[in-house]
């Protein structure tokens, strides 16, 4: 049916979308603090380096949440 | 098998080994296929780099040692040298695992040549390296500290037992679902944007896919590193 094709086609949009608003917002946040301790402190650069990785990684995956779940709506489109 | 997304169907096993005794096959798909093939290099060059040892390293061996020196030193960093030294290998192999599995992607006819797919596009490897990462925290807390380390579930405070472990049971999910979401939807994107102008438009992807490819792979273990280390810690 066309209206349910339709509205899985807007909830898969809308899913990857909005989750990328908050990783976005929030890794930006974590990365401006990060550049800014190692203005501070340059000798811990490396131990800054690791810890944000991890950080970015952490809020990354909400965002790959998303896009999976925008893959599983995108493959119901069409019955 | 790959996710039903986009319009990309499901790809049946290549062939099946039958299980002898019982009526039951084996399914061996494309993706085990190339993971066979990759713990055959890695197995191999290493083989070849430590048959005749020499103090003064040249060749393969000089390579490796490279590479072992660097991943040691790394995780020396995170956890202690002593400790690095224990749990290093399993640390380093989930790394380079990752690592080639994850660059097999971009050799050209990735995922056109039958038998040929990058073995992380697929949830399952992921969920076993993930379930692999939680079974190794048991081993080694249970090893390093006996029963004791059941105690760290009331650590706190006693009612903070359910959130324990729910967040000790979230943990391979979303190991796994990092590590398959990045690297199934940098494919997929790819994919896509073949179809839409071949050659050109996927190669700036295709970068970004080198990139998030090795830092996947660097997450994956500084995070399977992390738990291993906060298991097994001593008390202080």
């Amino acid at each position: 049916m066309e209206l349910a094709s339709g509205l899985i086609a807007i909830g898969a949009g809308l899913a990857v979308g909005i989750a990328a608003v908050g990783s976005g917002i929030g890794q930006g946040i974590a990365a401006g603090k990060a550049f800014e301790s190692i203005a501070r402190q340059p000798e811990q650069t490396g131990t800054i380096r690791t810890l944000l990785f991890i950080a970015l990684a952490f809020m990354e995956t909400l965002t790959i949440y998303g896009l999976l779940i925008a893959f599983l709506l995108n493959g119901k489109i069409g019955g | 098998m790959s996710a039903e997304g986009g319009g990309h169907g499901a790809v049946g096993p290549l062939f099946d080994i039958p299980i002898i005794g019982t009526e039951y096959h084996l399914p061996i798909y494309d993706f085990v296929i190339t993971s066979w093939v990759i713990m055959f290099i890695l197995g191999f060059t290493a083989w070849l780099a430590s048959k005749n040892m020499k103090r003064l390293p040249k060749g393969i061996q000089n390579v490796w040692e490279y590479i072992v020196e660097a991943l040691f030193g790394f995780f020396g960093g995170l956890m202690g040298d002593s400790r690095a030294r224990k749990y290093g290998p399993f640390l380093a192999t989930c790394f380079l695992y990752i690592l080639l599995s994850n660059y097999s992607g971009l050799i050209p006819g990735a995922a056109m040549i039958r038998g040929f797919t990058p073995p992380t596009n697929n949830i399952s490897i992921t969920a076993a390296l993930a379930i692999l990462v939680f079974v190794s925290v048991f081993y080694y807390g249970i090893k390093a500290k006996g029963i004791g380390f059941f105690k760290h579930f009331v650590q706190p405070m006693a009612f903070l037992l359910v959130l324990n472990i729910i967040e000790e049971i979230v943990r391979p999910v979303s190991l796994s679902l990092r590590l398959y979401g990045n690297v199934f939807g940098e494919e997929m994107i790819i994919e896509q944007l073949g179809h839409m102008m071949p050659f050109l438009l996927p190669l700036p992807m295709m970068l970004l896919g080198m990139l998030t490819g090795a830092i996947q792979a660097f997450v994956f273990t500084i995070l399977a590193s992390t738990y291993i280390a906060g298991a097994t810690e001593e008390h202080h």
